[in-house]
């Protein structure tokens, strides 16, 4: 790990086009502002970190939602009237066998 | 006559067939029919293209299968199904992903589901997955406020089972 002294309203460049300059530096915390492209996403590492264990956890190849819960949303969408635009989005049906 | 010379990689061909093995068995489909996540998901970083399925037997939630990348499959059911006033703002940097030009009311929005070992169905309200349909790029959006849980209960009112 690259490890740098900054004072305050120093900063530092990551590739050439994210700067990361020190705010304030208090007792108990340094405040840093991040300039990047609007397209970087900038996260908090444990909002990231609980992200991805939601994510893995979401990407459990076998998981089966339980039928009764699926058929009760169903019944729910049905009587909501809820139409959603994802039909304009799906992949194609399902080749046959 | 010869080819013209090219620096640049030439374009996908968007009419380019692929089959995809998925669990719900193998399906076809062309490269313009993928949607494309540029920083796939957090996880699953090298998940580029995902193809969306809608069958029957899952209505209404939906299959979201990555082409790329390690295996990963996600279901997503319209977070506006689980909380009727669902509305979650999107921040700049999202915009900037999915196309400014995006309009906002044309936005798919998909809130992630996961079922524990005990059958318990969990959806992620805080950072659902939102896609541009008319470009077909999608994000998972990651809010700086927490005003919708990553793991809310996804489960059928008393009035909703009745």
């Amino acid at each position: 790990m690259l490890v740098l002294t900054r004072k305050r309203n120093e900063a530092v460049m990551i590739g050439d086009g994210v700067e990361v300059r020190i705010l304030r530096i208090g007792r108990d915390g340094v405040r840093v502002g991040i300039e990047a492209a609007r397209s970087v996403a900038v996260h908090r590492r444990e909002v990231y970190d609980q992200l991805c264990s939601e994510n893995r956890a979401a990407a459990t190849p076998a998981m089966i939602v339980p039928s009764e819960l699926t058929d009760g949303l169903r019944q729910l969408a049905a009587r909501r009237g809820l139409r959603s635009d994802v039909a304009s989005i799906v992949s194609l049906p399902l080749a046959a066998a | 006559m010869p080819a013209a010379l090219s620096l640049t990689a030439p374009p996908p061909d968007l009419d380019e067939t692929l089959r995809i093995e998925t669990r719900f068995g193998t399906i076809e489909a062309r490269t313009r029919d993928l949607l494309h996540f540029p920083g796939g998901m957090p996880g699953f970083e090298k998940c580029r293209r995902f193809a969306l399925l809608a069958l029957p037997e899952l209505s209404p939630l939906f299959y979201l299968h990555a082409v790329d990348g390690p295996p990963a499959s996600f279901l997503g059911i319209d977070p506006l199904l689980v909380l009727p006033n669902y509305r979650q703002n999107l921040r700049p940097e999202d915009r900037a992903r999915l196309g400014e030009d995006a309009d906002p009311r044309s936005l798919v929005w998909l809130a992630l589901v996961s079922v524990d070992r005990d059958d318990a169905a969990w959806v992620n309200l805080g950072a659902p997955v939102v896609i541009n349909p008319a470009r077909m790029i999608g994000c998972q959006v990651v809010p700086h406020d927490a005003v919708y849980p990553l793991r809310h209960p996804l489960k059928l009112a008393q009035e909703e089972t009745a």
